[in-house]
């Protein structure tokens, strides 16, 4: 069976600099990675390039999603073939109410697949059962997208807006950062309950304790622009041991 | 100011040499039969012309190319509304003045001129303590080479009354109207007013309006305007706070698509101690549409511990289209706070990535964006099935009317 991503030698360059350089990993159907690095290394760049931010210079290398050249497509498309990045700095929109983006998300994505529109209050239920899950009060669902939300309450939104648009593939960039540990489990069980055998998951994360709660199958060090390391979960508990400098040496 | 004649008449009209009208597409001005009055509809012509239904609690004045439409309008028969000849209004106007407002500063008053030769004004007088809620619908009908539509309204508010105003300008059959509009305000000690006020002529219109206000003690005058219709537009807007602790709020919508100009001019002199204003206007303009938003605020040497917040946004989309928010502070005393901003700018990208990377269509996250942005206004029209109209009308301006419909609030 071919992976379900395919990233094939990725270079990227922002604003004229280099960040990735022959970046490769394969993520199959049911599998949970975790990248983790240093700051600068690339992990948002990654996630950013995934996703199909402008501003982002594809300079060489290939990334096939479900068979297909996902650097060809434009990044509505990527979202409705099924791709999701959960931000690390999720972006407030005042006056474009939350239910309302997240009905339109999906409705896009029906749509791509040439099915009906959801039903609004079946739709609704679904919606009041995942934000249950994630601790969310209903008063969420009106309120502008992430407007006056804390950090935490945005990071459960991103979690929120995943579990409702079920994607194939989950790309979290530091869904971990600025939690705190009671946040950090409630984040980590939505994602958890995503877990399936014909979806992938991609943490990029700093720190291995989200690790704890969300075990991934494989870990990986990045480290300028490319992967420098990969192991088991046992891989992030090294590294939280003795930092990144000796996997740095050795690559 | 700079002021040119009408050919047909030697009425002065302004031009764009003069800063304040330095935004209005004039031309259609130039070439309008602005001396002659548009003739009235044939009765079963008015009588065929499709309205919003009546707002709940409302009396209704329609007039149909400046004609009063007695068979459209369901004034109450207490009503506190009546047509007045000129001469009469504008005595009774005086009366309700402690200065010359209605002339002062009003150069563009082409209504009044032509307001001599027999046309009517609608006078509306809550008395003191009363209440009224009052919609006005303008319709025009006839081209503008026919002649001009000359709306007027007084509105002299007695002293602690309630007025609540809908005034609305539309369109159906000649694509080309021009329109003229005149619209004077006078609260006394302790009066509100609620004036909501839409724009949304034919695609080729010309829709000039001067609107004054003058507001007394401890008197409110609520301002909502929401501007979409029309080829070209002016507003000439001037609110003197006469009286102490006189207050304005004005919330203003524009949306220019195409090939519409839309300009604004609002000044708000505040004159007596502890006068407020809260100003905000935003306003889009699309494709090679044009925007202008002249704020002015004035605060006097006698307006000690006035108080002026003022927030101008414009938003741009397409490379063909131009906005322009300017605030203007003219300030004579220092205990005074004024806060104001202003801004032009294009959509945020951030935001708009991030709603593409949801899967939605770029043109829909673009009109989702457009409609976030001008909502700050429009959430300030408190009747619900007039914002709910007006709210259908600008999804329909940013061509994502199924796309926001989801939006758009329960009438």
């Amino acid at each position: 069976m071919s992976p379900l991503l395919k990233i094939t030698n990725l270079s990227a360059k922002v604003g004229g600099k280099n960040v990735l350089a022959g970046l490769s990993l394969e993520i199959n159907a049911g599998e949970v990675h975790a990248i983790m690095g240093p700051n600068g290394s690339g992990k948002s760049t990654l996630s950013y390039v995934l996703a199909g931010k402008p501003g982002y210079e594809i300079t060489g290398g290939s990334v096939e999603f479900q068979g297909r050249d996902l650097l060809s497509l434009a990044p509505e498309e990527r979202a409705r073939a099924g791709l999701f990045l959960g931000f690390q700095y999720p972006v407030e929109i005042p006056g474009v109410n939350n239910v309302y983006l997240l009905k339109a998300a999906v409705n896009a994505k029906l749509k791509a697949a040439g099915k009906p529109q959801v039903d609004a209050y079946e739709f609704l239920q679904l919606v009041r059962g995942k934000m249950k899950l994630m601790q969310m009060d209903e008063s969420f669902l009106s309120r502008g997208v992430n407007e006056g939300f804390s950090g935490g309450e945005k990071k459960r939104n991103e979690i929120l807006q995943m579990l409702v648009l079920e994607p194939t593939l989950a790309v979290l960039d530091e869904t971990d950062s600025g939690l705190d540990i009671d946040a950090l489990k409630v984040v980590a069980r939505g994602v958890n309950t995503l877990k399936a055998a014909d979806r992938g998951i991609l943490l990029i994360t700093h720190y291995q304790r989200l690790l704890d709660h969300i075990v991934p199958d494989f870990v990986h060090v990045l480290a300028r622009g490319r992967i420098a390391k990969s192991g088991g979960k046992d891989l992030a508990l090294e590294l939280e041991k003795r930092g990144y400098d000796w996997v740095l040496e050795v690559a | 100011m700079s002021l040119s004649e009408n050919k047909s008449l030697a009425i002065q009209i302004p031009t764009s040499r003069d800063e304040n009208w330095r935004y209005a597409n004039l031309r259609p001005l130039a070439k309008a039969r602005i001396d002659a009055i548009a003739p009235a509809p044939a009765p079963d012509r008015a009588a065929s012309i499709p309205l919003p239904a009546v707002l709940p609690g409302y009396e209704r004045w329609v007039f149909v190319d400046g004609h009063f439409a007695r068979d459209l309008s369901t004034a109450a028969s207490d009503s506190c509304a009546s047509l007045r000849s000129v001469p009469d209004a504008g005595e009774a106007l005086a009366s309700m003045l402690d200065s010359d407002l209605a002339s002062a500063g009003v150069d563009f008053a082409l209504a009044r001129q032509n307001g001599a030769r027999g046309a009517a004004v609608l006078v509306i007088a809550p008395p003191d303590d009363g209440e009224a809620r009052i919609e006005l619908n303008f319709v025009t009908t006839a081209a503008g080479a026919s002649g001009t539509s000359y709306p007027r309204v007084q509105v002299h508010g007695g002293r602690r009354s309630r007025l609540r105003i809908v005034e609305r300008h539309l369109s159906i059959g000649a694509t080309d109207p021009v329109v003229n509009a005149a619209f004077d305000v006078a609260l006394r000690a302790d009066s509100t007013i609620d004036h909501c006020r839409l724009q949304n002529c034919a695609d080729g219109a010309a829709c000039f309006d001067t609107l004054t206000a003058h507001v007394g003690e401890r008197a409110t005058y609520r301002l909502r305007s929401v501007t979409l219709g029309g080829l070209t537009s002016r507003s000439t807007i001037f609110v003197k706070l006469a009286g102490r602790e006189a207050r304005c709020e004005f919330a203003c919508a524009a949306i220019a698509n195409r090939l519409q100009t839309h300009d604004l001019f609002a000044e708000i002199d505040h004159v007596a101690p502890g006068t407020t204003t809260r100003e905000i206007f935003r306003g889009i303009a699309t494709e090679r549409g044009k925007l202008g938003f002249n704020g002015k605020m004035i605060v006097r040497e006698s307006a000690h511990g006035a108080d002026s917040e003022q927030s101008l946004k414009s938003l741009l989309t397409g490379d063909g289209a131009e906005a322009a928010a300017r605030p203007q502070l003219e300030i004579y005393t220092d205990k005074v706070s004024a806060k104001h901003g202003a801004t032009t700018g294009k959509l945020d990208e951030q935001m708009l990535f991030y709603l593409l990377s949801r899967g939605l269509d770029r043109s829909q996250a673009q009109a989702l964006l457009q409609w976030a942005f001008i909502e700050d206004t429009v959430s300030q029209i408190e009747l619900a099935p007039l914002r709910h109209e007006i709210e259908q009308l600008i999804a329909a301006q940013l061509n994502e009317l199924s796309a926001l419909k989801d939006l758009v609030s329960h009438p």
